[in-house]
C-alpha cells in the first residue's frame, strides 16, 4: 500500500499543479498582439501534467510492475516538460519578462521533483518485484 | 536467500529498521541544511549585488533636468526605462563649477518595447573618452573602440543570432555584450555620444515626440560629477546651483546617497535572515538532541547484547558515528536540493520581489557554500551522536541487559 501510494499520490499532485501552474500564477506574458513562444509552452506544459496525473490516477490501481512502467513514463514526460520550455519551443527572450522569471522556473523545478518522486516510487517498486 | 549482516553493513540496516526514527532524523537535518544553504545563498547573493552597483554607481553626483530626480535614481537602482534631457548648453555651464574633478555627460532615451515578447530597453548615450562610470566597467569586458551606429549589450538584452538588436524599426550592430552586474544596466544598451542625435531622431520620429527631435544634437539627461578632494557634493551642488538663475530647480542626485539606503535595507535584510537561520538551527539542533537522547534509552539493549556479542565500544561508536553520518550526509544533500530548486531558477524573480541589487554568485562560491552546508549537517548529526555514545560508555553491558528483567 504504501509503494502503490509513493507511485501514484506524487504523479497526481505535481500532474495538477503542473496543469494549473501555467493557466494561474505561473502564467505566460500577457498583452502580446500574436502569441508567443511562452504561450505554447503554456499550453504543451498543460498537455504535459494533465497526462502525469492520468498515469499517477492509473498507479492506484495497478500492481507494482505496471507501476514501474508507469513511472518511466513520468520520468519520459517529466523530460519533455523540461524540454518545452527551454529548447522544443522555449519562452520570451527577455530576461525580465513573466513567463521567463516564473513560467520557466516553476516548470523546471515541478518536472525535477516528478522525476525524483518517479524515480525512488521506481525504486521502491523494483525492490518489490525482486523480492518477488 | 537471507543476507548475513555484517558490522559494516549494520548502521545501514540499523536505519531501515527504524524509519520513523530515521525519518523524524532525516527531516530535522534537511531543514537545518536547507535554511542554511538557502539563507547563506541569498545573503552571498545580496552582498554581491550590492558590491557590482556600489562599482557602478562611481559618480559623487549626478545633475539631471528639473523634476526628474525620481527617475535618474529609479535609473541607478532597479527601476524602469525612461528619457528625459537638457540640452549641452545646460551641461556646458554645469561643468564650469568650482570643486568638479571630472565630469561626463550621458543620455537616456527609453525604447519601444519593439517586437513581440520584446521589453522595453534603457538606452544609455555615453562619452567613452570623458565617461569615469560606465567606461571603466566597459573596457574591462570590451577593448575595441565603440564606433558611430555600434552598440554594446547590457547582460539581459537580447541579441539576435546575427548579432543586431532591432530597435525602432532598425538593426543595429552589437559588438559585445557584458556580463551580469545585477543593477538595471542589465537590461541597458550603451552607444557612443556621436550615435545619440542617430538614435534620438529615430525615438522622436516613432514616438512622434517633437520637442525631442528638434534638440537631438544637443540632448543631454544627465552631468555626472566626480568632486574634487576637499569638497563634498553637497557644496558643489550648491556651487552649480549659484551658476544660472535656472540651476536651483534642476535635479541633484547623491549616488552615494542612494548606495547608503540601499546598504542600509540590505542589511537590515541580511540581519533578519541571519537571526531566522540561527533560530532555525537552534531549535533543530534542541529537537536533534532530544531524539538521541530518547533513541538512548531504547537502544541500550540493543548495543549491550552486541557488547556481549564481543563488540567493543570502540566498534559501537563507530556503528553510532556511521548512522549519523549516513544521516546527516543524506539529510544535507536533500537540504542543499531543494534550496537549489527555490533559488537558482527564481534567481530574477527573488531579485525583482525584493527590489534589492541581486547578483548570482559564481559557480566556486556557491560549491564553497554547498560544501559548508554538508559539512555542517554531518558535524551536527555527530554532534548529536556523541550524547548516545556518551550515556552509552557509562553502564556495563550485563547489567544494561538485566535492567528490566
Amino acid at each position: 500500500m504504501k509503494n502503490k501510494l509513493f507511485a501514484s499520490v506524487p504523479n497526481i499532485l505535481l500532474g495538477l499543479l503542473i496543469a494549473v501552474a501555467p493557466q494561474t500564477f505561473a502564467h505566460a506574458c500577457i498583452g502580446h498582439d500574436m502569441p508567443g513562444a511562452c504561450h505554447y509552452s503554456q499550453q504543451a506544459a498543460t498537455g504535459i501534467g494533465v497526462v502525469i496525473l492520468a498515469l499517477g490516477v492509473v498507479a492506484l490501481f495497478v500492481n507494482h510492475q505496471i507501476r514501474i512502467g508507469l513511472n518511466i513514463a513520468a520520468i519520459a514526460n517529466a523530460l519533455l516538460l523540461l524540454a518545452v520550455p527551454t529548447f522544443l519551443i522555449g519562452v520570451c527572450k527577455g530576461a525580465m519578462m513573466h513567463c521567463r522569471m516564473v513560467m520557466l522556473p516553476t516548470l523546471i523545478v515541478l518536472g525535477v521533483l516528478t522525476m525524483v518522486f518517479a524515480g525512488i516510487a521506481i525504486w521502491l517498486d523494483s525492490r518489490s518485484t525482486a523480492r518477488g | 536467500m537471507h543476507s548475513a549482516i555484517t558490522l559494516r553493513g549494520l548502521p545501514y540496516e540499523n536505519l531501515k529498521r527504524k524509519p520513523l526514527r530515521t525519518a523524524a532524523l532525516l527531516t530535522i537535518v534537511t531543514i537545518l541544511s536547507l535554511t542554511f544553504f538557502g539563507g547563506t545563498m541569498l545573503t552571498m547573493n545580496l552582498n554581491t549585488g550590492m558590491t557590482s552597483t556600489e562599482q557602478r554607481l562611481g559618480a559623487d553626483l549626478m545633475v539631471v533636468p528639473q523634476n526628474t530626480a525620481q527617475q535618474a535614481e529609479a535609473l541607478l537602482t532597479n527601476g524602469s526605462p525612461s528619457t528625459f534631457y537638457f540640452t549641452t548648453d545646460i551641461a556646458d555651464t554645469i561643468k564650469s563649477a568650482d570643486g568638479i574633478e571630472q565630469a561626463s555627460e550621458q543620455t537616456y532615451i527609453s525604447s519601444l518595447a519593439a517586437a513581440c515578447c520584446d521589453e522595453k530597453l534603457q538606452i544609455i548615450g555615453f562619452d567613452p573618452a570623458s565617461d569615469f562610470v560606465i567606461e571603466p566597467w566597459i573596457a574591462s569586458q570590451f577593448d575595441g573602440t565603440l564606433q558611430d551606429g555600434q552598440m554594446i549589450a547590457g547582460a539581459n538584452v537580447d541579441v539576435s543570432v546575427d548579432g543586431t538588436i532591432e530597435l525602432y524599426g532598425r538593426d543595429w550592430p552589437v559588438v559585445a555584450q557584458l556580463a551580469n552586474t545585477g543593477t538595471s544596466l542589465d537590461n541597458s544598451v550603451f552607444i557612443n555620444t556621436a550615435t545619440v542625435p542617430q538614435m534620438v531622431a529615430v525615438s522622436s520620429k516613432m514616438t512622434k515626440n517633437s520637442a525631442f527631435a528638434k534638440n537631438a544634437d544637443k540632448a543631454v539627461s544627465t552631468v555626472l560629477i566626480k568632486v574634487k578632494q576637499g569638497y563634498d557634493a553637497q557644496t558643489v551642488a550648491d556651487n552649480i546651483k549659484h551658476l544660472d538663475s535656472r540651476f536651483p530647480d534642476l535635479g541633484y542626485v547623491y549616488p552615494g546617497g542612494i548606495t547608503a539606503t540601499t546598504k542600509n535595507s540590505l542589511n537590515a535584510l541580511i540581519s533578519y535572515l541571519a537571526v531566522f537561520v540561527s533560530v532555525i538551527w537552534a531549535m533543530g539542533v534542541i529537537v536533534l538532541l532530544a531524539v538521541f537522547a530518547s533513541s538512548v534509552n531504547e537502544r541500550k539493549r540493543e548495543f549491550a547484547s552486541l557488547r556481549i556479542m564481543g563488540a567493543t565500544r570502540g566498534m559501537l561508536n563507530a556503528i553510532i558515528v556511521k548512522e549519523s553520518i549516513m544521516i546527516g550526509a543524506s539529510g544535507g544533500v536533500v537540504g542543499v536540493g531543494l534550496a537549489s530548486l527555490m533559488i537558482f531558477p527564481f534567481s530574477s524573480l527573488i531579485g525583482t520581489q525584493l527590489q534589492l541589487p541581486y547578483l548570482q554568485a559564481g559557480p566556486i562560491a556557491i560549491i564553497g557554500c554547498a560544501v559548508v552546508t554538508l559539512v555542517c549537517s554531518t558535524a551536527i548529526g555527530i554532534a548529536g551522536s556523541m550524547l548516545t555514545m556518551w550515556r552509552l560508555s557509562k553502564p556495563e553491558a550485563y547489567l544494561t541487559l538485566r535492567e528490566g528483567d
